[in-house]
């Protein structure tokens, strides 16, 4: 991007309006507007946009205001309650039209005879809600636990009714049992401890972000690497599979901006030298923050590439960097793309998935090249693509590559974000090599309770854990009606973890502990341990509000074993609090089956 | 600047009775500060619902915290800051709620159903001119455009209250009035 002679004079004139100026800068300006009238003409029309704004009508707040305050002083609780819960806000969201929506879904259920799911595929089942045998939080059933995933092993039957069966065993730790993760396999040796996280601590205007590295016996983190100049809290974080990169997103103090970084944290003998030394962090780009979407960094199973999305002035494209060469370089230029997954890969030839946004959203297999200067810069990705798969959008492929979860539903331009605006929901499909392509099989959806009708998700949060079989899914924004029986369904305050095995698909029973999470926290990122047990989630305290540092909890949740209830432990270290996730796996080539 | 006779803050009886200086610090600030704030929000989020809302968490959380600030220069700044957030955690819960339904008016939007865009710029009062510019700014560049030309911020307080650097102010605040001047020349404004 070029800066045009008047940029630096635009920036003096803005700042004049506020009275920023030095005496210097102010002699600069003066000087420059004399001969320059284009910038006389951004001076004036600043000056009348200032005028304008300054004379806005001012609006009266509400009567009520201070009796709402002191109610909420002298209760001490109003701002526990997160908004989705406040029933007169609820209704506020989606109560304008909930009349004419039970008449349509009326219209519907006489017209078809049921509310059937029109979204899913062939193998889909007539999604049945979720029933729970006894009033009692104590005796709701809990699923059995589900075999353990071979690489190539296909996705088991769908059973029709998800429904807790009598096999199941009872749980007196929550109200929503979760799934009993039965000592019918054997445990995984792999440790539930990330390989690394990030922690941001320190007073509010001195802040201090490092890398660190558990250590065993509940010994304190090391530190391994410092980022320079941090911008806000990490909310995503990606290991390289070889363990030497760790790219992540930061917000970027309050400006509604992210900013996608990447930090070297170590060099072993035979791995690819990069300008980027040991220790020394890239700042790739700042994003519109605020959409899962976009907030999501993909590694080419090599290492060679990082994939990711940024929103910038409405326009979604796919930048990749190579650490290599230590540069970023945009891929797409159609406004609309957002990164999928890269496929297993045996060669040098590295594909990703790029999924176009819209009415319906496309997915394509896009070649990269051995070297980022061979990659086809600012292509559309419908131009060549080696597969397309049509109805899906941003295919999210476990770690061998062999299953993978994508969104279906119609896409819209909402504000700033391409957001589900019907049908939205999450498929779990087969991903199978087909010649040289793959192509996406035996779909269904990924919760097998809900009734996607009228009401659908608009997004979620996704992740694969390093096993290929289990999973994660958070932030579920869905709109109409809960479908939970007792309990907000689904509920974007609570984590639903499952396994690709499970036959019944993910339920309302998958959700972890209502218990888990501190009172008043919202997720911010969740990784599911190598163990396929144990889940790491960065939990966000509500901002302060005071001048203090934001503040984040890195929670280890075992899953309970069926009549236990899940066991927590924070993985926060040293005093005074702090930002502490998210946490990152690197990718072991022998658990994940890369090359299959 | 607070607007007379609407509305005052009245301490709990219990504390009114202990004369409690955290009271009467509270009582004060909700005199002078809960009308702008409440502008601020509005104009930032366009639901006078929303923004009440947001007003009113504000308050509760800026009591909570009120034995927090110690410098009395720096409490406008503080209190901006909390609502800055107390809305940005709003938007980033409701950002993909409802987008089918959400068809309640809005401050911004109620005046959708007229014929045309010219037709629609003629019929507008410029508050809702205005107002529809503002909406289409990015977010960071609404925030930074409201606390420097409606509440006459300087680029040290914006940065106070965003969580930035007093050059990256400088530089956001330039996009943002670049922006708006678009904007506002798209509803009709002529410059």
């Amino acid at each position: 991007m070029t800066m045009n002679r008047h940029e630096p004079f635009e920036e003096l004139i803005s700042a004049s309006m506020s009275g920023d100026l030095t005496d210097l800068e102010r002699g600069r300006l003066d000087a420059h507007l004399d001969s320059c009238p284009a910038c006389r003409a951004t001076l004036a029309a600043f000056a009348e946009q200032r005028r304008i704004m300054a004379g806005l009508r001012h609006v009266a707040p509400p009567r009520d205001l201070a009796a709402r305050v002191r109610t909420g002083v002298e209760r001490g609780r109003f701002v526990a309650l997160p908004w989705w819960r406040r029933p007169a806000v609820m209704f506020a969201g989606v109560g304008g039209s909930l009349a004419a929506v039970a008449g349509a879904l009326l219209a519907l259920v006489l017209l078809n005879g049921s509310p059937e799911d029109p979204n899913v595929g062939a193998n889909s089942p007539t999604p049945t809600p979720i029933t729970t045998p006894s009033s009692s939080p104590e005796a709701t059933p809990v699923p059995t636990r589900v075999p353990t995933l071979e690489p190539e092993t296909t996705l088991p039957p769908v059973v029709t009714d998800p429904s807790p069966s009598a096999s199941m065993v009872e749980s007196s730790a929550s109200p929503v049992p979760s799934v009993d993760p039965s000592p019918t396999t054997t445990p995984a040796p792999a440790s539930p401890q990330p390989d690394v996280f990030l922690a941001l601590t320190g007073a509010a205007d001195n802040l201090r972000m490092t890398v660190q590295e558990p250590q065993p016996a509940g010994a304190s983190p090391v530190p391994i690497a410092e980022v320079e100049q941090p911008s806000g809290p990490a909310i995503a974080a990606e290991l390289s599979p070889d363990g030497q990169w760790l790219a992540y997103i930061t917000e970027l103090g309050q400006s509604g901006l992210n900013e996608v970084r990447v930090t070297r944290l170590d060099h072993r003998e035979g791995s690819p030298d990069s300008p980027i030394d040991v220790g020394g962090t890239g700042v790739l780009g700042e994003s519109m923050a605020g959409s899962p979407f976009t907030e999501r960094l993909t590694w080419s199973p090599d290492g060679r590439f990082l994939a990711y999305s940024a929103t910038v002035d409405n326009a979604t494209d796919i930048f990749v960097f190579a650490p290599e060469s230590g540069e970023s370089q945009q891929l797409t230029d159609v406004g609309n793309a957002f990164a999928g997954s890269w496929t297993p890969s045996a060669n040098d030839v590295q594909r990703l998935w790029v999924s176009t946004a819209g009415d319906e959203p496309m997915s394509y297999l896009v070649e990269v090249g051995e070297q980022l200067d061979e990659m086809p810069t600012l292509i559309d990705p419908a131009d060549g693509a080696a597969a397309v798969a049509e109805g899906v959008f941003q295919p999210l492929l476990n770690p061998a590559g062999h299953l993978a979860i994508y969104w279906t539903g119609r896409m819209e331009l909402i504000g700033e974000f391409w957001q589900l605006v019907e049908g939205g929901a999450p498929i779990l499909s087969e991903h199978r090599r087909d010649g040289d392509a793959f192509e996406f099989s035996n779909e269904r959806p990924l919760f097998s309770d809900l009734t996607i009708q009228q009401d659908a998700f608009t997004s979620a949060a996704i992740a694969w854990g390093t096993d290929g079989d289990a999973y994660a899914v958070w932030d579920t924004q869905w709109t109409g009606e809960s479908q939970g029986d007792d309990t907000l369904y689904p509920d974007p305050a609570r984590v639903y973890f499952g396994h690709a095995t499970d036959p019944r698909g993910l339920t309302q029973v998958h959700a972890i502990d209502a218990d888990d999470l501190p009172e008043e926290t919202s997720v911010v990122d969740v990784k599911v341990s190598p163990t396929g047990e144990h889940l790491l989630v960065t939990v966000r305290h509500p901002l302060p509000g005071d001048l203090s540092a934001p503040a984040a909890d890195l929670l280890l949740i075992e899953r309970n074993t069926g009549e236990e209830a899940d066991i927590v432990s924070t993985l926060n270290f040293g005093e005074g609090g702090g930002w502490f996730g998210p946490a990152a796996f690197d990718g072991d080539p022998e658990t994940i089956g890369i090359g299959n | 600047m607070a607007v007379p006779g609407t509305f005052r803050w009245v301490a709990p009886p219990v504390t009114r009775r202990a004369v409690d200086a955290n009271e009467t610090r509270f009582a004060q600030l909700f005199d002078e500060y809960s009308a702008p704030i409440y502008n601020y929000v509005l104009r930032m989020v366009s639901d006078p619902d929303r923004a009440a809302d947001i007003t009113q968490d504000t308050f509760i959380k800026a009591y909570r915290k009120l034995d927090t600030v110690t410098d009395a220069t720096s409490t406008r700044s503080w209190l901006y800051r909390i609502a800055t957030n107390t809305a940005i955690d709003d938007m980033r819960r409701r950002r993909m709620v409802s987008p089918m339904r959400d068809d309640a008016p809005t401050f911004a939007n109620r005046a959708d159903d007229r014929p045309g865009p010219e037709a629609q710029v003629m019929a507008s009062t410029l508050d809702e001119r205005v107002q529809r510019a503002l909406g289409t700014l990015r977010p960071n560049h609404r925030q930074c455009l409201l606390l420097s030309d409606l509440e006459d911020m300087s680029a040290q307080q914006i940065g106070e209250v965003m969580g930035l650097s007093y050059a990256a102010v400088r530089t956001l605040l330039c996009r943002a009035r670049g922006e708006m001047r678009r904007a506002l020349s798209a509803e009709g404004f002529a410059r």
